[in-house]
């Protein structure tokens, strides 16, 4: 126990219950500053439960007594770390925790059930949890509010067996079981009636899947009961051939003048470019920490990238200067870490590539990667995304980019558009980043992914890269439960790589019931 | 009902992908386009000098490699298509077209073409965008990719006429199929028809898997037969069928899957799946305002039945059509089928399953079903069970209005 990594056996802390035993001492210094971010995650939390619509709120929605495991998800994501790497995962963590509250504090303050503010709710659009909110970088005026973030994307990060209910809910209604669980979820909640009931319009699209596709025509249908007109934008799926881009373009052009005759505001291109500046910024910066990954002091990786890349990349998009304030912060942090040669574990065996869909009830597992085994989760697929620059100035071209952007949104990108950039891709990668492993997420209902299982396999042989498999079912643990994805990589490393644990106790966790 | 003299001719080119007609037509010059969706327009492949062939693994026996360059959770179509691909079966083949549809045919496709399944030098894979709304907006979309990856690859290749009269004759080729389908259909609306459902989905599914001037003799000839059949006595129809039903749903190109229901009572009346006639079999009327190929391809985006084009109207407008198809064939119910493992259609059956009953009244049996239904008891307990379900319903109706 102490300052120094890999100085307490972090299995230890496990319990069979909800929480852990007790707070990691990382000495005094570490502990203290992570603990004052607890406080101030358990303060913001208050704060908002202070409110009545929000108080109402919890009591109201099923999903929100997960949120009460705020400081619990931060706490998972940090374990292990120290000095600027805590501080960076802190950085992180912290805005997007705050992020999401503004979005819960909307929803409910515009709910019909609860704050019932009409005047809010007309100036909130609903956007599809999956999707870029880039299409509302030109509307200042407007909110762009997803209930679906909050109630099933956000809420399994929380507690890992957050949305088993309405996945019970959605197959009651005859839904297979073996549909992806994400946008099965999230019908289940509308069948179940538990979602706030607000906005003006709703943008919805064929984002990552087929599942995702049909789960949206569900709540479309749902949205138009309520009086919520909806606009769907088809994005094609071969996105990267030039013959599709005038029709995507158009598709944002007519989801722009739907918005427009909906709410009755104005596409604003200043607000927009202004918007692109800071999207293009935070794409450079992130850039920066992902090439310091090809080195051998790489700084910014595992959930602490995919995670926070996800809210800043999507569901932000250069609407908030706040996210480009941190992001100036922590590449300053990475780079002087990298100048030291800080590492981010004990002790680096693997360069790993995290490929496929990650596990959403146990995102953690990539911390627990680094601590067990010493493998260093590089990059994710998630984080492989279009990180150039979009025109700032270029009216014209804007569309285009913004066609790109609904195109390539995070995963779909790699989902969509071919094998060329789901499995030549990969390969492609793996050399880039100098990596000798690759832990292959197998989410077991995802199609896309399902689909090119046996390629993986044949061209991970022909090449001579290790690949790991990792079974999961994206929101269900009670499918395959943690200790099961833990269990593919032990076995490998036991029996294939003759490897023991760099921190044993990890090796095994009853964390079945944890949140 | 006497058996039909030409059916055991469908049954037989049914047997195998590279069935006679195909073997024929290849024999004599022509080039076979490989096809495996409704949503890739069936004259653009019908043109001078080459044939279409919707794909099918008929007789298909275990899966093993299918599954495992597609895991279990892919839906046994695709997998069963790859399984043959990767037997030999499609060797026949010329090019293979397909639409980003579906996930799974998607990936069932590239993984032939990364397992070069086809050892031609000049064979050709195109991959489609299709749009998944209906506007016009996905109507231009269409138009330049069916230029794109259809017409001008089959023009540089095969050096196929594209021109607008090429395409119209094109039309009116499928047209002349189209009809007599269409004709052999309408006799299912009757009290008692002259044709089963077993029987024309055997025949309307050869048309998918043949070359369209070979086969059109044989379907002539079995029109006529058909005019001339006398249909069975009500006595003879009642032994049989206890109950008329719309089936709808995804892929069907199982020749044993119509026939397990129909033989469970259910007599098939109206068939609103892939491989079926309706909408696989209606007419393009085209006019001479505007060029052929925009028109065909609104006549395939807008007619078109896949749960993937998910636009509000698109959803009301499919669950409508299968409610009319119940009205206009006398239907007592419908049979909304799933393949197991198919994602749109997953959430299109329950989906449909609760609009039919709740808002059209219908009664409704919801199953999946595996891509080989074979003698499944399970299949044919459900089926029953419906039937019964829908004779009670009978007998309580008239009971309440004898009341």
């Amino acid at each position: 126990m102490g300052a120094k990594l890999g100085s307490e056996q972090l299995g230890k802390l496990y319990t069979t219950g909800k929480t852990r035993r007790r707070r990691e001492w990382r000495g005094f210094r570490d502990t203290f500053y992570d603990f004052s971010r607890w406080l101030s995650i358990m303060g913001m939390l208050t704060r908002f439960l202070a409110k009545p619509h929000n108080l109402k709120a919890f009591f109201r929605y099923r999903w929100m007594s997960n949120y009460v495991a705020v400081p619990s998800m931060i706490d998972r994501h940090t374990v292990g770390l120290r000095g600027k790497h805590l501080r960076i995962a802190h950085l992180e963590y912290d805005l997007v925790a705050k992020d999401v509250a503004g979005l819960l504090n909307n929803a409910f303050k515009s709910d019909r059930r609860c704050g019932n503010d009409k005047k809010l709710s007309q100036k909130c659009v609903i956007l599809d949890e999956n999707e870029m909110f880039a299409i509302m970088c030109g509307f200042p005026n407007l909110k762009a509010v997803s209930w679906e973030t909050a109630a099933v994307y956000a809420n399994v990060l929380l507690n890992g067996a957050g949305v088993t209910h309405y996945l019970d809910v959605i197959q009651e209604m005859g839904v297979p079981g073996d549909v992806c669980p994400m946008p099965a979820a999230e019908a289940g909640v509308v069948i179940d009636d538990d979602f706030p009931i607000y906005g003006c319009c709703a943008i919805s699209c064929n984002t990552t899947c087929d599942g995702s596709l049909m789960g949206n025509t569900i709540m479309d249908k749902r949205y138009e009961g309520l009086g919520i007109p909806t606009f769907q934008i088809a994005a094609p799926l071969r996105h990267t051939e030039k013959g599709v881009q005038e029709y995507a373009a158009q598709e944002n052009r007519n989801a722009i003048k739907f918005i427009e005759e909906k709410t009755g505001e104005k596409w604003d291109w200043d607000y927009y470019f202004a918007c692109m500046k800071r999207f293009n910024e935070e794409n450079r910066l992130r850039k920066e920490w992902m090439e310091i990954s090809r080195t051998m002091y790489p700084q910014v990786i595992d959930a602490n990238l995919t995670l926070y890349g996800e809210t800043a990349y999507m569901a932000v998009a250069g609407r908030a200067q706040a996210f480009v304030d941190v992001d100036r912060k922590i590449t300053k942090l990475a780079r002087k870490a990298y100048e030291n040669k800080e590492l981010v574990c004990k002790e680096y065996r693997h360069r790993a590539l995290i490929w496929g869909v990650q596990a959403q009830y146990y995102t953690d597992f990539l911390p627990w990667l680094q601590n067990c085994w010493g493998i260093l989760p590089l990059v994710d697929m998630l984080s492989c995304v279009y990180l150039g620059q979009y025109s700032e100035t270029d009216k014209e071209q804007a569309m285009y980019d913004l066609a790109k952007i609904y195109q390539e949104m995070i995963m779909r990108n790699r989902t969509h558009g071919g094998y060329e950039v789901l499995l030549d891709d990969m390969f492609k990668f793996v050399d880039y980043y100098n990596c000798d492993m690759v832990i292959l997420w197998e989410h077991i209902s995802c199609k896309a992914l399902d689909g090119m299982h046996g390629m993986f396999e044949q061209r991970a042989r022909e090449k001579g890269v290790k690949l790991v498999w990792v079974n999961h079912d994206l929101m269900d643990p009670r499918i395959v439960p943690r200790q099961n994805l833990r269990d593919d990589i032990n076995r490998y490393m036991r029996s294939i790589m003759r490897e023991e644990p760099v921190d044993p106790s990890l090796e095994v966790i009853d964390d079945t019931n944890a949140w | 009902m006497k058996d039909l003299k030409t059916l055991y001719k469908y049954e037989k080119l049914l047997e195998d992908a590279n069935n006679e007609l195909v073997r024929q037509a290849s024999s004599e010059g022509r080039k076979c386009v490989g096809n495996v969706c409704f949503q890739i327009p069936e004259p653009l492949l019908n043109l001078d000098g080459i044939f279409s062939v919707r794909l099918r693994a008929p007789r298909i026996g275990g899966m093993g490699m299918g599954t495992y360059y597609m895991t279990s959770f892919l839906c046994e179509y695709t997998r069963a298509l790859l399984e043959r691909a990767i037997e030999g079966g499609y060797e026949f083949l010329d090019c293979l077209i397909a639409p980003d549809g579906c996930t799974m045919i998607n990936r069932c496709v590239e993984n032939m073409e990364l397992l070069k399944i086809n050892s031609k030098e000049d064979f050709f894979y195109k991959y489609l965008e299709v749009p998944m709304k209906e506007d016009e907006n996905g109507l231009n979309l269409y138009v330049s990719q069916c230029k794109e990856k259809i017409l001008e690859p089959l023009h540089e290749k095969y050096g196929c006429d594209i021109s607008d009269a090429a395409l119209r004759k094109a039309v009116e080729n499928f047209n002349k199929v189209c009809r007599i389908i269409t004709e052999l259909g309408e006799y299912r609306k009757a009290e008692f028809p002259k044709i089963t459902g077993t029987e024309f989905h055997l025949i309307t599914m050869a048309t998918y898997v043949c070359p369209h001037d070979l086969i059109l003799p044989l379907l002539e000839e079995t029109l006529e037969e058909v005019k001339a059949r006398e249909p069975d006595s009500p006595k003879d129809f009642a032994k049989k069928y206890r109950a008329r039903v719309v089936l709808a749903g995804s892929e069907i190109d199982d020749v044993d899957c119509v026939a397990l229901i129909e033989e469970s009572g259910a007599l098939v009346v109206a068939d609103r799946f892939c491989y079926g006639s309706l909408p696989g079999r209606q007419q393009i009327i085209l006019n001479d305002k505007e060029d052929a190929l925009t028109q065909i391809c609104r006549h395939y985006l807008y007619s078109c039945q896949c749960p993937r084009h998910f636009n509000i109207d698109a959803i009301k407008k499919r669950r409508a059509y299968i409610a009319k198809l119940a009205t206009d064939y006398s239907a007592d119910g419908v049979i909304v089928e799933q393949m197991k493992f198919c994602d749109p259609w997953a959430y299109e059956r329950a989906t449909n399953t609760y609009t039919l009953r709740e808002e059209y009244k219908i009664p409704v049996l919801s199953v999946d079903r595996p891509y080989n239904v074979g003698k499944s008891g399970q299949l044919r307990t459900r089926v029953q069970a419906f039937v019964e379900s829908l004779e009670i319903k009978k007998i309580q109706s008239k009971k309440g209005e004898e009341k």
